[in-house]
């Protein structure tokens, strides 16, 4: 029996190069979606769609950055003690890690026909530019959007004709010579992954590389991913290392850091995706649902509704007809 | 010349690349039909996940869809203003099937009261009712088979039996109601034998117990959504729209009578149904109004006003029942019928487009899971769990591999 495997996006680790949207598209042969910009950010791309498997996310924030976040001070001893975060970005081969935002910026200026510092003192500061103060207050989140492989899936639950099935590596798997297109999964998804072709008639989703993984291979977007933001492998051992993180990120002063439906606990909805995510925000701010859960964990109530409601109208019914009857 | 060095790249290297003249010239390999794909069959071969998926070059297919934004608010954050919810992709054809097939199910609800109760001159409201519910049948098959994407693939639906699926239990069930209705309108139309008739009597019971579900489990199919209006609405819609077919049944004795006591049991009926439907649609407000946000899309937009339009129709229709003379006058049993006929089925309609409001107002999904209407509500469910049913066991997996590769 294969094991079960997933996905961990790490969102801190994600600069948003797009590489897991190319080579999903390159290595599924998608068609493209047209050439437009939304003319919002530099997503481009929008959301996930039937061919669209993978999605980056590009959060602007006016507010105060994360710890680092934005600057490749990062991994350095800080003024008042404590690590920054991102220890694995800083520049090789300097003697102190350089920042876009304020080394590199012309802060310190030499007086003109002076010899620097030694002759009078320090140097004058200059004040930074109106643009750099903006950029300064500015950050980015970045997540690579998937489908979730819910262990209980919305779409799987509400497919009429069983196209959609759970897979030997626990994926959820939509098969393309059953499904007939009726449009249910594409509802019944509580994250709006699934999604249905116009031209094609059929609803897609990301099928977690299933024909990568059938020959040994991981799928084709964790390959490409040049930070590790994608992690693939078994899903508990994926499990730890995201804990893992979550910790590393609090004690480096990440403390917004945590998981995103990693398990049943923290997504009693969905009892847990095999695609989860490391969040340092709100999921709102990622366009995640904060409470999803499958429709159909709530239907039997509907259902004992109906049949109440169907069998008082046929009381009625009987009633009517009875009460008028002629002999 | 392009045709030329197309073939020349699949067999051996094109000398004329090599050191073209100006630089190095680029030949763009030939695409497949344009589809977006951009693999030349020379080069490469179709056979990866998203192959198969057809896809038409974006100048056939128009122009691209524009996102849909809401506002933005700083106090509550969304992506952009984007939809996280996929909008439902069902066209006109799923409100119009949930009104034929309500009207088809509620008509032999009552065609089978009436031949239960039996009585003088009770015959043709039996047999007009069985001819309603044979049409509205294959009405509501016409149009449900039309709105997939696959048409050709209809009867996927039923190679398998899923109690999880409301979709699949509707196919069935209309397929029960389809077969039963048909024989019981056979054997009011044509002169058969007597044992024939007792089959289509049969029939006709038969057609109102699968009628029964069939008027109401479209109300369960849309609760079963993440789409916040008919989520958050799951245990008023499957009445409501129960109560609705009813009326709809009813307004169709009104609007063509049949002589004979038939049309008392439909008046009653409907009287008594559109004071139900009309409190329902009260409830279905209040129990979307736990978010407010979701309340809103049955106020707003097409669905409201679809919403007030069906409500102003019933009590229309109510009022000029009660009315005295109603009765006797032929003009104004018309006019009951035809509000009756138009307030249904612009409930349907109101319904769904306040779910497509929903969808694509991703603060409608926030708020309605931020004030515990999402998986939080499941812990007062966990008295009534949904039964592990063949087909799907307590994890929702398959329990049994319909094509799954091992």
């Amino acid at each position: 029996m294969p094991q079960e495997v997933g996905f961990f996006t790490d969102s801190t680790l994600c600069i948003g190069c797009k590489a897991c949207e190319v080579a999903c598209k390159q290595w599924n042969q998608l068609p493209d979606d047209g050439f437009r910009l939304t003319g919002m950010s530099y997503d481009n791309t929008g959301h996930l769609g039937a061919s669209t498997w993978r999605h980056v996310a590009f959060v602007e924030r006016g507010g105060e950055a994360l710890p680092g976040q934005g600057s490749p001070r990062d991994g350095v001893q800080q003024h008042g003690g404590g690590m920054r975060p991102f220890g694995e970005l800083v520049p090789m081969g300097q003697p102190a890690p350089t920042s876009l935002l304020h080394d590199l910026s012309p802060t310190h200026i030499a007086r003109p026909g002076g010899d620097g510092a030694t002759a009078r003192g320090p140097e004058t500061p200059v004040p930074l530019g109106p643009t750099q103060q903006a950029l300064s207050k500015f950050s980015w989140l970045m997540l690579s959007d998937v489908c979730k492989h819910c262990e209980r899936a919305g779409c799987l639950e509400a497919c009429p004709t069983g196209a959609i099935l759970r897979t030997e590596f626990g994926s959820v798997y939509i098969q393309p010579d059953v499904c007939n297109g009726c449009g249910y999964c594409v509802s019944a998804c509580p994250f709006g992954v699934v999604a249905r072709r116009e031209d094609d008639g059929r609803a897609w989703k990301c099928t977690l590389c299933y024909d990568r993984l059938r020959g040994g291979m991981v799928p084709a977007c964790a390959k490409h991913c040049p930070t590790s933001s994608i992690m693939f492998g078994p899903l508990d051992e994926l499990k730890k290392k995201a804990r893992e993180r979550v910790e590393q990120l609090h004690a480096r002063g990440v403390p917004q850091a945590y998981l995103y439906g990693e398990d049943e606990a923290s997504q009693p909805g969905t009892q847990g995706l095999h695609a989860f995510f490391l969040l340092c925000d709100e999921p709102e701010v990622y366009n995640l649902p904060p409470d999803p859960v499958v429709p159909t964990a709530k239907i039997v109530q509907s259902w004992k509704a109906m049949a109440a409601g169907v069998v008082s109208l046929a009381a009625l019914a009987l009633v009517a007809a009875f009460s008028v009857r002629e002999t | 010349m392009d045709e030329m060095r197309a073939q020349g790249q699949a067999d051996e290297p094109a000398p004329e690349r090599a050191g073209g003249v100006g630089g190095p010239s680029f030949t763009r390999p030939p695409q497949q039909e344009g589809d977006g794909r951009n693999v030349s069959p020379q080069l490469g071969d179709l056979l990866g996940e998203g192959a198969a998926q057809r896809a038409r070059p974006p100048m056939e297919r128009g122009a691209p869809d524009l996102i849909p934004t809401a506002p933005e608010d700083p106090g509550s954050p969304t992506y952009h203003g984007q939809a996280v919810l996929k909008e439902p992709v069902w066209t006109w054809e799923i409100p119009a099937y949930f009104f034929t097939g309500g009207l088809a199910g509620a008509c032999a609800v009552l065609g089978g009261a009436a031949q239960l109760a039996g009585g003088r001159g009770v015959n043709r409201f039996v047999r007009r009712a069985r001819l309603v519910a044979a049409g509205g049948a294959v009405a509501s098959a016409g149009l449900l088979i039309a709105d997939l994407g696959r048409p050709g693939r209809f009867l996927a639906m039923l190679r398998v039996f899923r109690p999880s699926s409301p979709m699949n239990q509707g196919t069935w069930i209309l397929s029960a109601f389809g077969a039963c209705s048909g024989v019981a309108a056979l054997g009011s139309l044509l002169p058969l034998p007597r044992p024939l008739q007792k089959l289509a009597d049969l029939a006709g019971v038969g057609a109102a117990l699968a009628g029964l579900p069939l008027v109401g489990y479209t109300g369960v199919l849309l609760a079963n959504t993440a789409v916040p209006v008919w989520q958050s609405t799951r245990n008023t819609l499957p009445v409501l729209f129960a109560f609705s077919g009813m009326v709809s049944a009813a307004a169709v004795f009104d609007l063509w009578p049949v002589p004979g006591p038939g049309r008392r049991i439909a008046r009653r009926l409907g009287l008594v149904a559109r004071g139900a439907e009309f409190a329902l649609s009260n409830a279905l407000h209040r129990e979307a109004g736990v978010a407010p946000r979701v309340e809103r899309a049955l106020r707003h937009g097409r669905g409201g006003l679809l919403l007030r339009a069906a409500r102003f129709g019933l009590l229309a229709a109510s009022a000029l029942d009660i009315l005295p003379g109603a009765r006797t006058s032929r003009t104004r049993r018309r006019v009951i019928g035809a509000l009756g006929l138009l307030g249904t089925l612009a409930l349907r309609f109101g319904v769904v487009a306040a779910g497509r409001a929903s969808a694509r107002d991703p603060r409608a999904t926030f708020e309605m899971q931020r004030a515990g209407r999402g998986a939080a509500e499941i812990a007062k469910e966990r008295r009534h769990p949904m039964p592990a049913p063949p087909g799907v066991d307590v994890g929702g997996r398959e329990s049994y591999t319909h094509g799954a590769a091992r």
